[in-house]
Formats: structure tokens, sequence, C-alpha cells
């Protein structure tokens, strides 16, 4: 006998709306610092609006709160329908809601106000964190409940995404997190230097893995068969697809430190595993576009569909560029430059945002028991976020390429032949300006979007417990006579499920993180390696909080083309104490591992009073309010404390004494401006930062 | 080019090795697991998306 039940829609109406206004919120803040790039001045004379501060506020908008959001509302719709199940409790999705808003409030708060860790995508300080952690548990009991009380028998492939999400997910935020809180609002990570290195490319890239494709590509195996009424192209590639994919994107992180102090071993490992990426990638991309076979005229009329095309070959144009980017030869050209910006839109617009799109344009119809308002605009949306991708990511690839070579280029004579940085900004700038304008058509199409979808919801009325009717799934399991038993374990029994992927995800993060932590000869010590000093430290502290690791590296990779343009190039025991790690995967502006001494006090002073004073053409923002804003003293001995704790060797009882060191080291500064007509306390925050900044790379640096 | 690499990977030969030993294995396992698959389960599950839109 049929048992009735009610889909929840109104869970799933919920996040729709959150992944609409936190799309245009994350996408505004990114159009906002991408014009930032040719217009400093437009972070608007405020330290809460300026680069460094909001760069991550726009990725972590658009990918917790854009793309986050996007994935719970896909999860929500498909798992009840695949399961023939409401979901488990209407309270937990209500916490699960409600709560992760309050952390994406949270992080629009504190990032601004320059609380972050400075770990890439992982920005927010620890309370958020235990949040994060807290809301994942309540979404993880709602998913693995509604599994255990479901109707249907089998787990179709795309729960099996959700679940490997759901589980990588945890694991990877709770490693990455491990952190030493000193305040309400800051901490320092557990590891240092190369191992944090590790640990944050680790999760970083599978961040990318596991949050932005994995759900997704269940995602795509649920709407797109439902969108083109017919099954995916082949059920079995599907799952050599999510097994293989998530077995090797675990090992593929360290390509993202390609040429630095990391253990030559642990790139290979990531080269090789990257290289292999392709094939479990395209095999996916090839099972998307093969289940539209037959149903391509479809095409031409749905922009629903048109949508998913897209995103579909714009994943697997991602897809075979990450691994090519990985090939040490390119990486070595690519690698801090705006060709991995352009590398990773290609996925974020295409393959997230067009997917979502269509998914929205397919979703809100039917829940509202409505019609689309008007395919025209959809159209309209989807031309002009092609557009929007294309201006976005030509200049940006054209600008990779350029100042890739600009930096590596030599004169006859054996010089460099763009020894100023600043030139090879300079000559990118064109395309900074056609990014983002290419960045206003995606964002104009959200717009449209929004209006379309307003304009359908008003037609119709939410259709909020939506009937259902199923069978009872039978207490004795009878096999369907092809079950094999592994299939049967696999399905039966979530648990088990969520185990296998755990251990299939845990293989390669342990191969290649345990040796980097437990052997000692894989980051060799450096007798002259010396702790910071109390102002230096606090120094860092000020550089962490503007995020000036947005925009500049500290680890010099050892070209010939680095090591005269730099210095001595990075050794892994030059970051033994670094908590957390600065090396940064970007440089608009130059790196600094070797800054130490390379100019006076008051060049830096004046550098950061107004940039273009020093460097004229400069796109770097003034930080006026660091010369005005007096240095937090009183956290001195937490943070002396914090770092012996983390191994860094203080003596004890030096927290004590740690102040009067400072203020006399402040003084030092000081009084070296004064003699060079520069007035400012020695209480002030610039103090700190210039005693930071002579530090860096001296001492190692070569006489 | 594989000279240089193997030339570099030379003390980390174990690393490697086992790596491309569980990669072998796991696929394996994988591919016994597909091979075993029968036409009609895989039928059954291809069309589990479909099916839900029957109330």
């Amino acid at each position: 006998m049929t048992e009735k039940f009610y889909y929840d829609n109104k869970i799933v109406r919920n996040f729709a709306i959150a992944t609409i206004v936190w799309g245009i919120v994350g996408m505004t803040v990114g159009l906002l610092i991408a014009m930032q790039l040719f217009k400093p001045a437009l972070n608007m004379g405020s330290q809460y609006t300026t680069f460094g501060r909001i760069r991550p506020l726009h990725t972590n908008a658009v990918i917790f709160a854009f793309v986050g959001n996007a994935i719970f509302m896909g999860v929500y719709y498909s798992l009840q329908r695949l399961l023939k199940a409401r979901m488990y409790s209407d309270v937990l999705s209500k916490i699960h809601f409600w709560g992760w808003q309050l952390i994406i409030i949270a992080t629009a708060i504190t990032l601004p106000l320059g609380l972050t860790t400075s770990h890439e995508y992982a920005e927010m300080e620890w309370p958020i964190d235990i949040a994060i952690t807290v809301i994942w548990v309540v979404f993880g009991i709602n998913m693995f409940g509604t599994i255990i009380k479901r109707r249907e028998q089998h787990m179709y492939v795309a729960i099996w995404f959700y679940i490997a999400t759901f589980v990588t997910v945890a694991v990877l935020h709770i490693v990455n997190s491990i952190q030493l809180p000193i305040s309400a609002f800051k901490s320092y990570y557990l590891y240092a230097g190369v191992q944090d290195a590790l640990v944050q490319w680790w999760y970083g890239h599978n961040a990318v893995a596991f949050f932005l494709t994995t759900p997704y590509l269940g995602m795509m195996y649920y709407f797109l068969p439902k969108m083109a009424q017919r099954p995916v192209y082949s059920y079995k590639l599907s799952i050599l697809h999510f097994w293989s994919l998530i077995f090797i994107y675990i090992w593929a992180g360290p390509h993202h430190l390609l040429y630095t102090s990391l253990p030559g071993w642990a790139q290979s490992l990531g080269v090789a595993f990257s290289i292999m990426l392709i094939a479990p990638s395209w095999g996916g991309m090839i099972n998307g576009l093969l289940t539209l076979r037959g149903a391509w005229d479809k095409v031409r009329e749905d922009p629903t569909l048109k949508f998913m095309v897209v995103g579909i070959t714009a994943y697997g144009m991602a897809t075979f560029e990450g691994p090519m980017l990985a090939l040490k030869q390119i990486n070595a050209i690519a690698h801090y430059t705006d060709w991995i910006v352009a590398h990773v839109h290609v996925g974020a617009l295409g393959w997230n945002g067009f997917l979502t799109f269509g998914i929205l344009y397919w979703l809100i119809p039917r829940i509202y028991r409505t019609t689309l308002y008007s395919k025209k605009l959809a159209a309209f949306h989807f031309w002009i976020g092609t557009l929007g991708i294309i201006f976005y990511a030509v200049p940006l690839y054209f600008a990779g390429f350029t100042q890739g070579l600009m930096w590596k280029e030599f004169t006859q004579e054996g010089m460099l032949r763009y020894p100023n940085f600043l030139e090879t900004v300079i000559q990118i700038i064109p395309m900074y300006m056609l990014r983002a304008l290419g960045g206003a058509l995606y964002l104009t199409g959200v717009i449209v979007m929004t209006y379309n979808l307003i304009k359908t919801v008003a037609t119709g009325k939410l259709w909020a417990n939506e009937p259902a009717e199923a069978m009872p799934l039978a207490k004795d399991y009878k096999p369907q006579g092809s079950d094999r038993k592994l299939h049967r374990v696999l399905e039966r029994k979530p648990m088990v499920f969520l185990v296998l992927s755990l251990i299939v995800i845990l293989i390669g993060g342990m191969i290649e993180m345990m040796p980097t932590f437990t052997i000692k000869s894989n980051v060799p010590t450096i007798s002259s390696v010396k702790p910071y000093s109390p102002l230096e430290l606090q120094g860092r502290d000020v550089y962490i909080r503007e995020g000036c690791v947005n925009c500049h590296s500290q680890m010099i990779r050892p070209f010939r083309s680095e090591t005269e343009r730099y210095g001595e190039y990075s050794k892994a025991g030059e970051f033994v104490y670094d908590h957390p790690f600065l090396w940064g995967s970007k440089r608009t502006g130059p790196d600094l591992q070797r800054e130490g001494g390379k100019y006076g006090n008051v060049w830096h002073f004046n550098h950061m009073l107004d940039p273009q004073t020093m460097s004229p053409g400069s796109i770097m923002p003034p930080y006026e309010w660091l010369i005005t804003q007096t240095l937090d003293t009183t956290t001195t001995i937490s943070k002396i404390n914090a770092m012996r704790t983390l191994g860094v060797p203080y003596e004890l009882g030096y927290e004590h004494k740690a102040n009067k060191d400072l203020d006399e080291q402040a003084k030092e500064i000081a009084a070296d401006l004064q003699k060079n007509n520069v007035k400012v306390k020695s209480d002030k925050e610039i103090i700190a930062l210039i005693a930071y900044l002579q530090r860096l790379g001296t001492d190692i640096k070569a006489k | 080019m594989f000279k240089q690499f193997l030339d570099q990977a030379t003390g980390n030969q174990f690393y490697l090795l086992s790596s491309l030993a569980i990669f072998m294995l796991f696929f394996i396992v994988v591919g016994i697991m597909l091979i075993t698959m029968k036409k009609d389960e895989v039928k059954y599950m291809s069309e589990l998306p479909l099916k839900d839109d029957i109330k």
C-alpha cells in the first residue's frame, strides 16, 4: 500500500532566494574590486572597502553564500524526490537555512573589519569556523536522516556526490581550521610555513573540488535528465566518474605550490594526479553533454538547457586547463598571474553560475506551479552572461600571458628587460578595464534574471507542501535479480558509503601530508632564522589584517628571472615561525620575501601614505589610516604566549618584557623617520608594519 | 624531461610508487564493480530522476 507524504518546497524556495540575493551582493563586490585594480580611488578612502579586505569578502560571498545556498537549494529539491521522502526534519532545515545566513552575515561584517585568518577561501576567524562546523553537521544529520527514512531502495549517483561533498568538506574544514585563539576574533594556525601552505592548498584545491564541483555534478546528474526528459547517457560512466574523481582530486592540491619550498616529491605527486584528473572530469562532462543526445532541438528552444550546455562545457574547459596549468613548465609562467584568475572564473562563472541559473529557471516555476514569466529575458540573460564570461576571461588570459612573459624576459646582455615590476602592471591595466566590463555584463544578466523570477513568482503561488506518494521501503531487502552484494551494501547502507568515501578521500591527503609533518628532513631548519621581534609580530598582524597577501607573494621561486628581480630564492626553513604562512597566490604587486632593507623606513612610510608618490602609476591604494591608528599592544603578551605554545622559541617570561622591546624598536624607527623629516609617533600601526617589512627575508639575505 | 623527473625522484620513489600502487588497486576494484553490474539494474538506476515525476 502506498504512503502519502509531502515534499518541502518552502526550504528550497528560501535557499533559492538566498542564492540570488547573495549572488548579487558577491558579484557586486567582485565588480567593485575589479574596478579598484584600474582606479584605486574606488576604495572610497575607507579601510573597510579597500581591496585587501574586501577581496576575501568577494571570494567567500560567491563561494559560500551564492554557490553554497545554490547547493542546498539543489540538494533539498533533488534529495527529497530521489528518495521519495520529505526532509528528515523541518526544524533542522530551518536551523540549517538561518544558521548559514547568519554565518554569511558574520563573514560580511568581520572581513571588512580586517578580522581574517589569511588562509584563502577560509579567512573567517575561529568563532565563525565553529558555527560553520555546527551548521554543516545539522545539514549532515538532515541529509542522512532523510536517506535513512527513504522509500526508494537505491541511492542514485547524485546522492553519492552529495555524501562525498558532506564528508569531504567536513574533513577539509576541520583540518584547515585548527587554530589557537588568542582573543574573540584573532587566532594563529597550528601549522607554520611549508606545512601550513600544504594544509591551506590541500584545503583550497579541494574546496574547489568538493564545494564547487562534486555537489554541482550531483545536481547535473539529477537536473539535466529532468530538463532533457531522458536518462543520463551512461550510468556506469557516472559511477566511474564518481569514484575516480573523489579519489584523484584529493591528491592534486600541491600543484598550487610548484617551485616553492614544498618538498619536491609532494609537488611531483600533485602534478601526476592533476594530469590524471582530466580523465574523470572529462568523463563527467561527456556524460553530461551526451545525455542531451537526440534532444539538441530542445537546447535551441529552452533557455534552461542553454545554460546547462554552456555550464558543462565551461566545466570541461576549466578541467582541461587545470591539469595543463599543473604542468611545471606552464605553471612557471602562469602562476601568480591573472591567467589563474581567468581559469578560476571560467569555472565559477560558467560552471557554477550557469548551472545555478539553469536550475533556478527550471525549478522556480515548478515550485510556484506556473510558467517562466519571459523566455526572451532568460535568453537575453544567457547571451549577456556568455558575453560577460568572454569579456571577463579573454582579457585576463591576455594579461596573464603578457605579464608572465614580461617577468621572465631578459635583454641580450642578460639583464631583466622589465626590472621595474610596475611596468608589467601598467601594461595590463586596459585588460583590467575590459575584465570589469565582462563582470558588469555578467552581473546585468543576473539582475535581469532576478526581475524575471520575481515576475514569475508573482504569477504563481508557492506549493509549500507538494503531495507525493510511494510504496514504503520493505524492511527485508529483496534483491532485484541483478543486485550484487557490493552495490547492495553501498546503496542500502549510507553510513557504510560515508565511511568508504571518507577512506577514499583520506588516502591522498594522508600520503602527502603525513611525511611533510613528521619527517624533519622535509623542512630543513636554518640556524640564522630567528623568531620575529614583538614589534615585527604586531606588524605582521597588521599585514594580515590589511590583506596584503592578496596582492603580494612572499615566495621567490628558483628561477633566474625571480632571483634577479627579488633576490635569493625562498627556503623552507625560512618560514618555520610563520603562523600562518603568507606565500600568497597572486602578484598584483611584487614579491616581498626579500623586501627587508631594500628601501629606507621613510620610503615605506611615504609609500603607504600615498603609493603613487613613490611609484608613479601604481595601482596600490593608500593606507593613511595606519599613520593615525594606534597599535594595540595589549595583545602582545597573549601573542607571544600563543607563539610559544605553537613552538616558536621565545624564552619563558619573555612575554612580560616584550612590550619594552617593542617600544624600543618602535622608537628607533620613529627616530629614523624623524631624521628624514617625517613626524610620526612611535605607537602608530605604520611603525609596526615598517618593522615587519624591514625584517622580511633578512635572516638569510645574501649581503 | 622524463630523465630529469626520474633524477629528481631519487630517494622519494617510495611515495611515488606506493601512490601508483594504491591508484592501480583502487581502479581495479572500481573496474570489477562496474563490470559486474547488470543492464537492468543500470537501467533502473539511470531512470530514477525521471521516476520521481510519478505521483
